[in-house]
């Protein structure tokens, strides 16, 4: 892996106009918007002129877009975006609800892949069969069922009539390790705390996981059954290898692809989280993010986009790097 | 050539695919001997189950295919087993170890994931043939039988890394790495450019001359069939219509559509795309024609033939035909009272 450090500089280099490109597009879009965020900013219908003529000022709201777009740029490098609703510092509001909605994702991802996978691999296994159909139904179901109309059902159920969750708080492990609650609490076998961390977030959790999971078990199962019909599995079988020896050719070819899905999953379980996080009341970046489009807080949508935008940057990153480790094809 | 010994017969073969068009009926009942050491020819034109009746031997099909019925006995040392009827377990001894593949597509024959040395050397360890170190020196010396050049930096290659006729070289090399009783090289030369094909051939011939090794061959080049095979069977939509010593097969052709075949192919070394003086294309094996499978395309078809399935008539010693024109009048009747 001699050239990995070289391709990391490279890589970084083109985030530019990439970051760059989702912060003009989401400005503009937001520039665009047929409303007055000053008149919002002030109080609504009621505000004075004065207050609104004020804020108008200060946000440079009267000034030509690309005026705006230039002290909006500026503000984001010298880390001076406060929200105009809240008055927090954006940034920092941010890193302060990233975990939670990071430990939201990272729970609902391994949710995914520890039901996904074993269920895609079976369905292929007995293709065609009711396991296969139940498979299939169940994408279909997490496809098209609405995450807060689960969401209530399994409150109802859980809370109401189990009491096995909680629908308060948020529990901290005594130090930080990684910044994730849960990672942290199992790092420090604080056990208490990792329960009660579980009965806050396994249900949230558990409904991002049940809208992708089936998702997944499908394109695992396809992956698979494209693999097993590939010519290389008929040699292999030709060579007279045993079973569990075909099925290593097998899933370590099925794994690639499936890879990348899971990855770039986890950037589609972040945008899920906004309805999960809202109707849980959960503190992370989803709730802000809804609070600001209520309010036209415009500060925070460019800003939450654009992170969002770097994350998923990332994510492709890690994703080229896995490849290259594990396809030998594949050369950074 | 006095007492030939057989090695393999097929007996009554049937496969069936299972589609959602309809049930393929792609062998039609085969009946073949292979005798120890020679080399067989398997012609045809496409998809009429050149390779399906080669991979059935072992029980390589895989659904939607299915072995309706038939026998497969192989004779091993004095004794004979019918490769249909053993366990699993028995048949994936036997597959890479005492019978080997040569696949059609070479570049999609190995996995893109490992070394051409793992996979040569896992070839020879799952049949206890040798421990992984051993194996892989081994791989070595196979690379270097198969005239690769480099073959010790070769063997830590990935598939990509090497050219299409290399890449056909490991195959060969895992394919004779168990010193198999039997190879089946369905089309070993195809996507390969000439002179490497030429190469290979030379490779296969030393191999059989060398260790006895029996080789059934699956090609659509007359070239090779003249240059490199003793016996050949011909096959059409299933049926294993004419089997013939090589010279007796081009210079008597018996069957309408072997000499077809040989009309197509004034000159040995070009390949067979098409035949021209046959009009009409390979029946849909869904709905296979009643009687004799050829008889829509042949020029010489009398009203039984679309009744009656022609029997297999050994017109000559060792050359059979399946076909109405050469069944005595006698025989006929007999036939037709069965
Ligand atoms: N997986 C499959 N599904 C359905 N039908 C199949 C399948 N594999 C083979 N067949 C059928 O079996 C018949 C014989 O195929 P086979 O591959 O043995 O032909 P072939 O003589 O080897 O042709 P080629 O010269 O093109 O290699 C074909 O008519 C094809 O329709
Ligand atoms: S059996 Fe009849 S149709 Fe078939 S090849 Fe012979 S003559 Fe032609
Ligand atoms: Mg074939």
């Amino acid at each position: 892996m001699a050239g990995m450090g070289r391709y990391l500089v490279r890589r970084a280099i083109t985030f530019i106009p990439t970051v760059f490109g989702v912060l003009f597009i989401t400005f503009t879009i937001a520039f665009l918007m047929p409303a007055d965020p000053a008149r919002v900013w002030a109080g609504g219908q009621k505000a004075s002129p004065q207050v609104v003529e004020k804020i108008r000022k200060m946000y440079h709201l009267d000034e030509p877009f690309w005026a705006q777009f230039y002290y909006f740029t500026r503000a984001i490098l010298t880390n001076s975006i406060y929200s105009p609703v809240t008055h927090n510092l954006v940034s920092e509001e941010f890193m302060r609800r990233i975990p939670i909605t990071l430990n939201l994702a990272i729970m609902a991802m391994f949710m995914i892949v520890a039901m996904g996978i074993p269920m895609g691999i079976v369905a292929a296994l007995k293709k065609d069969t009711a396991v296969d159909n139940a498979v299939r139904i169940l994408a279909l179901i997490g496809y098209s069922t609405p995450s807060f109309w689960i969401a209530f059902i399994f409150m109802w159920v859980f809370y109401n009539e189990l009491g096995w969750m909680t629908l308060v708080g948020l529990p901290r492990p005594s130090e930080m390790i990684t910044g994730i609650y849960i990672l942290d609490a199992l790092l420090l076998g604080e056990w208490k705390i990792f329960i009660e961390i579980n009965r806050r977030l396994l249900l949230p959790a558990f409904i991002l996981a049940f809208i992708l999971v089936g998702g997944l078990a499908r394109y695992v199962r396809n992956t698979m059954l494209d693999v097993l019909s590939a010519d290389f599995i008929l040699f292999a079988q030709a060579k007279g290898l045993p079973p569990f020896r075909l099925w290593r050719h097998a899933l370590k070819n099925s794994l690639i692809p499936v890879v990348t899905v899971v990855f770039f999953m986890f950037g589609g379980l972040l945008s899920g989280a906004i309805i999960t996080e809202t109707v849980f009341g959960i503190p992370g970046l989803g709730v802000l993010y809804f609070a600001a489009i209520s309010n036209l807080d415009i500060p925070v949508i460019v800003l939450s986009t654009l992170y969002a935008g770097l994350i998923v940057v990332i994510i492709s990153l890690i994703v080229d790097i896995l490849y290259a480790l594990i396809d030998p094809r594949v050369r950074l | 050539m006095s007492e030939k010994e057989v090695i393999l017969s097929i007996r009554d073969l049937y496969v069936n695919f299972y589609t959602y068009a309809g049930v393929v009926r792609a062998i039609n009942g085969v009946d073949l001997d292979i005798y120890k050491g020679e080399v067989f020819g398997l012609v045809g034109e496409t998809g009429c189950g050149k390779s399906v009746t080669s991979r059935a031997i072992t029980r390589l099909i895989t659904p939607p295919g299915r072995i309706e019925k038939g026998e497969i006995f192989y004779k091993r040392n004095s004794e004979v087993i019918d490769l249909l009827k053993i366990p699993d377990e028995e048949i994936r001894k036997i597959r890479g170890d005492e019978i080997s593949y040569i696949f059609q597509d070479p570049t999609s024959s190995l996995d893109p994931l490992y070394t051409s040395g793992f996979q040569i050397a896992e070839t020879m360890v799952v049949h206890d043939k040798a421990e992984w170190n051993e194996a892989w020196k081994k791989a070595v010396e196979l690379l270097k039988e198969t005239l690769i050049p480099d073959p010790e930096s070769r063997v830590k290659n990935y598939p990509h890394e090497l050219s299409g006729g290399m890449r056909q070289r490991v195959v060969i090399s895992i394919a004779l790495s168990n010193d198999p009783k039997i190879l089946i090289a369905d089309e070993p030369t195809t996507n390969v450019d000439v002179t490497v094909q030429a190469e290979l051939m030379d490779l296969l011939k030393e191999l059989q001359r060398k260790k006895g090794t029996t080789i059934i061959l699956i090609t659509h080049h007359m070239g090779l069939i003249a240059e490199l095979t003793e016996r050949v069977g011909v096959m059409y939509a299933g049926n294993l219509v004419e089997i013939a010593k090589v010279e007796e097969l081009f210079e008597n052709p018996l069957h309408p559509y072997t000499q077809g075949l040989m009309a197509a192919v004034p000159n040995p070394l070009q390949k067979i795309e098409r035949l021209i003086p046959i009009k009409g294309s390979v029946p849909n094996l869904i709905y296979p024609p009643p009687g004799c499978r050829f008889h829509p395309r042949c020029p010489k078809a009398m009203p039984i033939c679309k009744e009656k399935r022609p029997p297999r008539i050994e017109v000559s010693p060792g050359h059979f035909v399946e076909c109405w024109l050469y069944v005595s009048e006698e025989e006929w009747e007999g036939k037709n009272n069965e």
